[in-house]
């Protein structure tokens, strides 16, 4: 027990340096009265006790779980990069094209951390549980869309999900010109401010070239950018649209994921997208009169309808999202849903939330409990 | 302060044992004593009033025989105002003997530190 308890008083001692210099008498203190703490158990508590309070005053858990995260996120995409080489000959050159489409997204991933921890549209996270859970959930749905494209690989030649006919050059050279123009953008944007306009067109221009010319990398980039801005602390999307949001999505993607996989005839493949995009929009709208009634806290009555609207547009939006990105990471063949379903979400949760602005629901503030009676003025 | 802040039941026992004495210097094992609150629990608490101005800290003067110096509390002026209110706001008595062995008070108080 002695030796525990010198051992708990040396690691105390040591622990303090991870504290600022600021906070680090706090820990001394704690080392400081522990001999007056009766010996054994009670003084071993008293010392555990001071570790707790560094591990809290460090943030140590938010620091662990950072690393745990890049760690595995790293580890993720080097997997994905493993198996990419793994399970097909490196003749093929649709095989080789969509080795690249992995390691583009393997370097999104690895690059995800570093972003997200930049002061700015994308981080740092957002403080709350369902910010974090839907970034971690997010970036690991990003890393399964590469697993999608390995198991396509995998299956070339069976089922009805071909890739196209890509070329290699020609994805790398596209590559390396996007990068070019939207580096040209970028210095051209901070060397010439005057204009943001014509930046923000030329900005838009590229993306919609980059998304014509690699269609999965663009849509992984978007993709990666979108969860980090939607989770970040500057996000306009409340915490309640981005859990209503990710809920319908995910209910939407499994049906979407399970309507890819049932043996329907292809006389009816039209029929069958009709109903997927429909029913996004629907599940959609129902989210954004959810996400529209549960917002509170603005008085203004104008204010609150258009706050309303604007919320009912981004939970479609996030469940539009959401199914995309589950549906494609169900088959790469469902891709076009990564597209269709923020536009349809984005349409459905608009309207959700002009319904749930036009009918308002009574507000809280305007009820109380008097003399043990609910009441309403 | 302007900003309206809640204590926790824990933080009403702190300030409701500084209170006690304001004008004495208390060391963190006897406040751990009289509020029955762990080392782990205590201290962040103590770290939060010192960061808000509730609470004034220093170290112990001189060298005593046998031990090391100690790390003292007090509340501030500020401070006695507004543990004074908080405690005045509490719906229970913040004292240890309502629950003995533990903080007395219940799990979280909404009271104000003005």
């Amino acid at each position: 027990m002695e030796q525990l308890t010198w051992m708990l008083a040396g690691m105390l001692r040591n622990a303090a340096r991870l504290l600022p210099p600021g906070r680090r008498q706090w820990a001394e203190a704690v080392r400081a009265e522990a001999g007056q703490v009766p010996a054994g158990w009670p003084r071993l508590r008293w010392l555990v006790g001071g570790l707790w309070l560094v591990a809290g005053e460090a943030k140590m858990m938010r620091k662990v779980v950072y690393r745990l995260g890049a760690g595995a996120l790293a580890a993720a995409a080097a997997w994905v990069v493993w198996l990419s080489w793994r399970t097909s000959a490196a003749a093929d050159p649709q095989t080789v094209t969509d080795r690249v489409r992995v390691l583009v997204v393997a370097a999104a991933l690895v690059v995800l951390p570093w972003v997200g921890r930049r002061r700015g549209w994308f981080g740092p996270a957002g403080s709350s549980i369902t910010a974090r859970l839907v970034r971690l959930a997010g970036c690991a749905a990003v890393c399964g869309l590469g697993v999608a494209v390995v198991r396509m690989d995998s299956h070339l030649g069976l089922g009805p999900h071909r890739p196209g006919p890509f070329s290699l050059p020609r994805e790398i050279a596209a590559l390396a010109l996007l990068g070019a123009a939207l580096a040209a953008l970028t210095v051209g944007k901070a060397r010439w401010p005057d204009d943001p306009g014509l930046w923000n067109f030329l900005s838009g221009f590229a993306g919609v070239l980059m998304f014509a010319v690699v269609p999965l990398q663009a849509l992984a980039i978007v993709y990666v950018a979108g969860i980090l801005a939607a989770t970040s602390r500057r996000s306009p999307v409340a915490n309640v649209s981005l859990a209503i949001g990710t809920i319908t999505g995910l209910a939407a993607g499994l049906a979407v994921g399970l309507a890819v996989y049932a043996d329907i005839s292809d006389r009816y493949t039209d029929l069958l997208v009709l109903g997927v995009v429909a029913m996004v929009f629907l599940l959609a709208a129902l989210a954004g009169v959810a996400a529209a009634w549960l917002l509170s806290g603005i008085e203004d009555p104008q204010e609150l309808r258009a706050a309303r609207t604007h919320q009912g547009l981004l939970a479609g939006s996030v469940a539009g999202a959401v199914c995309g990105l589950l549906a494609t990471n169900f088959s790469v063949g469902a891709v076009v849903m990564m597209v269709i379903g923020p536009l349809a979400g984005a349409a459905g949760g608009a309207l959700g939330g002009i319904v749930a602005a036009e009918h308002p629901r009574p507000s809280r503030s305007a009820r109380s409990w008097a003399a043990g009676l609910f009441v309403s003025h | 302060m302007s900003r309206r802040a809640a204590f926790s039941a824990q933080a009403l026992a702190v300030l409701a044992a500084l209170a006690a004495r304001p004008s004495a210097w208390r060391h963190g094992y006897d406040l751990a004593r009289e509020t029955g609150l762990k080392s782990g629990t205590l201290y962040p608490i103590l770290v939060r009033l010192a960061d808000r101005e509730i609470v004034q800290a220093c170290w112990e003067e001189g060298e005593p025989a046998g031990r090391p110096r100690r790390h003292l509390y007090r509340l501030t002026s500020d401070g006695l105002a507004a543990a004074t209110a908080a405690l005045a706001a509490a719906p229970a008595p913040a004292t240890r003997a309502a629950r003995p062995g533990r903080a007395a008070v219940p799990r979280r108080l909404a009271g104000e530190g003005s």
